[in-house]
């Protein structure tokens, strides 16, 4: 290791050191100098950043937990329903007419708008256990619901049995060239109709496919399109 | 029986978690009011995916993922309104000795640029790896560790600049 690669982690990650930098240390004098500089440094952001915190937060949110109805998950629920779509009221078109419709008027419950939830608040914590793509499985999912295989220049950032009401789905995460985008693939039951939600940031198409059905989600309603041209 | 452990085991995320995030939370709204709000949307979000949660020991990081998310998500419906004069009494002790620095610290914290300093509170709050916070903020490995040697330097030097004025008054 010379002088430039250990500056680089040590100001990137001063706090995991490897033995490879330890023996750099030991021989460096200006490297030593700065790595305590940057123990330094850490200590005093360490210190400005480490505000009060109120009394009594803990409890607070525990009481408000056990006040509260006690909650049923949103995506499992949800996905035993089929509502009635297109009976919105409130909604948007986009440029070539397309009616994108708002979670206020479907409902938290809608299998679109718990799909978006779903992605925001559990897909990040799935992403991180990075476990392998079984190709195979995967090709099959897609295959019964007569849709095609990511192109090249997609790739597969996740792939895995989704439990839901009515049996295993699938979910599946793709890096495409315009953006990340979730498939949820929905077991046994097809949606009546195809609808378009926007909620939190998040743009879902929910629609029939050719056993089941699909949902998906990414940042807008053109990655949304242009995922949905891709597989279908 | 289920809901006894799962009841448990969420009470000893919020004792273990709730102070951590309302910092996360505060130093990404700035607002002391907003931070707890958040922490409390945080925390029922996290019960109702709960059944998601397959490893408990993850939860720390699916935890900092739904502040962030939630922030975002408030700043979608409206800008908060920060009175610096009001906060500055309220989160530093001017009774210490190292006050001086974390006054200096914070500011230039605060002057940070969005993207420079949100890796940087994951890293040093969070404990989180460069390749974890690559995750949660969804982008590489790589662009994280140049924005936290850009936070780094940058603080460096206002630590530099606070240091030297100090030693030129005395």
């Amino acid at each position: 290791m010379n002088c430039f690669e250990f500056r680089r982690m040590m100001l990137a990650e001063p706090r995991s050191r490897t033995a490879e930098q330890e023996r750099h240390l030991a021989q460096c004098t200006a490297c030593a100098a700065l790595a305590r500089e940057m123990e330094g440094l850490d200590a005093r952001i360490h210190d400005a950043i480490h505000v009060p915190v109120p009394e009594g937060l803990a409890e607070r949110v525990l009481l408000r937990q056990k006040i509260r109805a006690p909650a049923v998950r949103a995506w499992a629920v949800a996905a035993s329903l089929v509502a009635a779509l297109g009976t919105g009221i409130y909604f948007y078109r986009a440029s070539d007419g397309e009616r994108v419709l708002t979670a206020a008027v479907l409902g938290v419950k809608h299998p679109a708008v718990a799909a978006i939830a779903h992605v925001l608040d559990e897909e990040p914590q799935m992403l991180m256990e990075n476990r392998g793509v079984d190709r195979v499985m995967m090709r099959a999912a897609f295959t019964r619901r007569g849709l095609r295989m990511p192109a090249n220049g997609t790739t597969v950032r996740y792939f895995d049995k989704c439990p839901m009401t009515g049996g295993a789905g699938e979910h599946v995460v793709l890096q495409t060239p315009f953006g990340q985008v979730t498939v949820i693939l929905v077991p046994d039951q097809r949606f009546a109709s195809r609808v378009v939600v926007s909620d939190r940031g998040k743009t879902a198409v929910a629609s029939p496919a050719r056993t089941g059905s699909y949902i998906l989600i990414a940042d807008s309603l053109a990655s949304v399109r242009r995922a949905e041209q891709l597989l279908r | 029986m289920l809901i006894e452990t799962k009841n448990s085991k969420f009470e000893s995320l919020v004792r273990a978690y709730s102070a951590e995030l309302y910092r996360y939370a505060y130093w990404l709204c700035r607002d002391r009011f907003v931070a707890e709000d958040l922490v409390q949307e945080t925390f029922t979000r996290a019960w109702q995916g709960w059944d998601g949660l397959r490893d408990v020991k993850a939860a720390k990081g699916w935890l900092y993922t739904i502040v962030r998310n939630e922030h975002a998500r408030l700043f979608e419906r409206k800008r908060i309104e920060i009175d610096d004069a009001q906060e500055l009494d309220e989160i530093v002790d001017t009774a210490g000795g190292a006050a001086y620095e974390r006054f200096e610290m914070r500011d230039a914290l605060e002057a940070l640029p969005k993207p420079y300093r949100e890796p940087l509170l994951l890293q040093v709050l969070g404990g989180f790896s460069c390749a974890e916070i690559a995750t949660m903020m969804n982008i590489s490995a790589g662009a994280v560790m140049t924005r936290l040697t850009r936070a780094r330097l940058a603080l460096r030097k206002v630590s530099g600049a606070a240091t030297g004025r100090r030693m030129n008054a005395r």
